[in-house]
């Protein structure tokens, strides 16, 4: 038992260090998910204009806001 | 049926998993390996408690390396099909990586410490993560200092990430003779078989590891998925109020 | 070859045309070696033990930063994209710039030995020694050709080149400083450092002449 502190210490830093990512990650999708939506609002906006230009190397699927919001609420 | 394909069918099952079998199972293997490292497995006569950080320092330590090598992975198939959903695999790979990296670093500092008397040791092994840390960093940073689609930044930071991978054998081959010349006590004497129920404990932490990088690395790409589609809708509108 | 040596001849003729920016590196270098000596205080005592260290980071941090220097006056000039949509082989216009800048940094190199000679009394001429430094210096310039390439167009760039290259290039410097060591008659281990030298040196003259022409692919 004499060193039982050292132990405690250790897994106390993986688990802060694992928390402290999660939250950051966290706050980065919801803050990327708002983004999403705020410029997805104002692309229907302008939905008349018929250009289209091609995004560069977007996926063929992509999660629709409900879904990451979703997603960003589970995760929190 | 070829290789990228296969990789790709693979990675996409595992995708849809992300919030459905993922989180329970991320959950039940880091609760079994903690009630394991800390309850179930013997108590070791050197050192004593602190003994039991192996459990997690020890799994930590290999999926790092897994980690990296998804990186450099992802880094050549960015080479080769330029399809920026490589580079987010492989940033997000290698910030997995670098994060295990520093909890490696700091749980063997805090091992250390009663263990060997120090924090740190310019032992070769410890000295090896740490310019590992530092290489992936430097990817990181590299990386991040051009915006998400640029795919010409992606390209030189994924020679670069090919780069460090091959690197690392030489550096440990390097780091160990280096040392040979201030000879101490080895750190990491080879286990003479470890026990049965610690062994069990260790894999167990092995799977607990491994499913949160899988999951973390999950989490962290479809992040850089969605700061690739910012950038992609920026342009887009742009484009669109400008005509 | 004959691509080769039309970059090489038109690198060394940026390079002369952008001589401000060498000479800063060969000033920075003899600096670097003057700062030295006054840290460790090189001017007494037997300075022997540290004097392969002082010359290989001096080495090492000119090398990195002329590398960046010399690609940012290509970039500036717009050499740089003009040679890329050139009917030339990328592979040649990286050997060309790889002897250019390797010519430059072993004139910087020799001129330092020879201040170290003359400021430490050291034989530092003698042919293993020269040996050494000829292949060390392939070893990093390669590297550092290849990644001054790096986002030609990113601010704080420079900043950012030796926290790219540095860690990689740990085995070189162990190498190289033990190398050089031997030679000076220290005491530095059993380890063949000339082999890790020359396997690292190998390695990545190979990987940079390799990934060069899929780094700059547009």
């Amino acid at each position: 038992m004499e060193n039982i502190e050292y132990l405690f210490a250790g897994f106390a830093v993986f688990w802060a260090g694992l928390f402290i990512y999660l939250v950051l990650l966290q706050a980065r999708i919801r803050n990327l998910t708002r983004e999403i939506e705020r410029l997805e609002e104002r692309l229907a906006e302008s939905e008349d204009t018929p250009a289209r230009p091609a995004a560069p190397s977007t996926p063929p699927r992509e999660h629709t806001p409900a879904e990451r919001r979703e997603a960003a609420e589970q995760g929190a | 049926m070829n290789l990228s394909s296969l990789v790709g069918t693979v990675l996409a099952r595992a995708d849809q998993w992300r919030w459905t079998v993922m989180p329970p199972l991320v959950g039940v293997a880091m609760m079994a390996m903690i009630v394991g490292a800390l309850v179930a497995a013997p108590r070791e006569i050197v050192q004593g408690e602190v003994q039991r950080l192996m459990y997690i320092h020890v799994p930590s330590a290999v999926i790092m390396y897994a980690a990296f090598f998804v990186t450099a992975f992802s880094s050549v198939m960015l080479l080769w099909k330029r399809d920026m959903r490589w580079d987010a695999i492989a940033r997000a790979s290698a910030t997995v990586g670098v994060f295990l990296c520093a909890m490696v670093l700091l749980s063997g500092a805090i091992w250390g410490k009663p263990t060997w008397g120090v924090y740190w040791s310019w032992d070769a092994r410890l000295t090896s993560t740490l310019i590992l840390f530092l290489i992936y960093t430097a990817y990181l940073l590299a990386r991040s200092v051009a915006g998400p689609l640029d795919e010409q930044a992606a390209r030189y930071a994924a020679v670069f990430a090919i780069i460090g991978v091959v690197d690392i054998p030489i550096i440990q081959m390097s780091v160990r003779w280096w040392r040979t010349l201030h000879p101490q006590p080895t750190v990491f004497t080879p286990d003479p078989a470890l026990p049965n129920e610690m062994l069990l404990v260790l894999l167990i932490g092995f799977v607990a590891v491994f499913a949160l990088a899988a999951w973390l690395i999950m989490l962290q790409s479809d992040t850089e998925r969605a700061s690739q589609r910012v950038t992609a809708l920026r342009a887009e509108v742009d484009h669109r109020e400008m005509a | 070859m004959g691509p080769v040596l039309t970059v090489l001849r038109k690198d060394l003729l940026l390079a002369w045309r952008n001589r401000s920016g060498w000479a800063s590196a060969a000033a920075f270098a003899t600096i670097a070696v003057l700062t030295y000596s006054f840290a460790f205080d090189l001017a007494t005592g037997d300075v022997r033990p540290l004097l392969p260290g002082v010359l290989w980071t001096t080495f090492l941090f000119a090398g990195v930063f002329a590398a960046g220097q010399s690609f940012q006056d290509e970039v500036e000039d717009g050499t740089f994209d003009a040679m890329l949509v050139a009917p030339v082989p990328a592979t040649a216009i990286f050997a060309g710039k790889l002897a250019a800048n390797l010519i430059a940094l072993l004139i910087i190199e020799f001129a330092q030995l020879l201040l170290a000679t003359i400021l430490f009394d050291v034989g530092l001429f003698t042919p293993e020694l020269l040996g050494i430094v000829v292949i060390g210096t392939v070893g990093y310039v390669s590297l550092t050709t290849l990644l001054s390439t790096m986002g030609g167009h990113v601010r704080g760039r420079s900043v950012l080149l030796p926290v790219l290259v540095l860690p990689l290039l740990v085995p070189l410097l162990i190498g190289a400083v033990r190398a050089t060591g031997a030679a000076l008659g220290l005491e530095s281990g059993t380890a063949p450092w000339m082999l890790l030298l020359g396997v690292f040196t190998l390695w990545s003259t190979l990987a940079s002449v390799l990934l060069f022409p899929v780094a700059v692919e547009r």
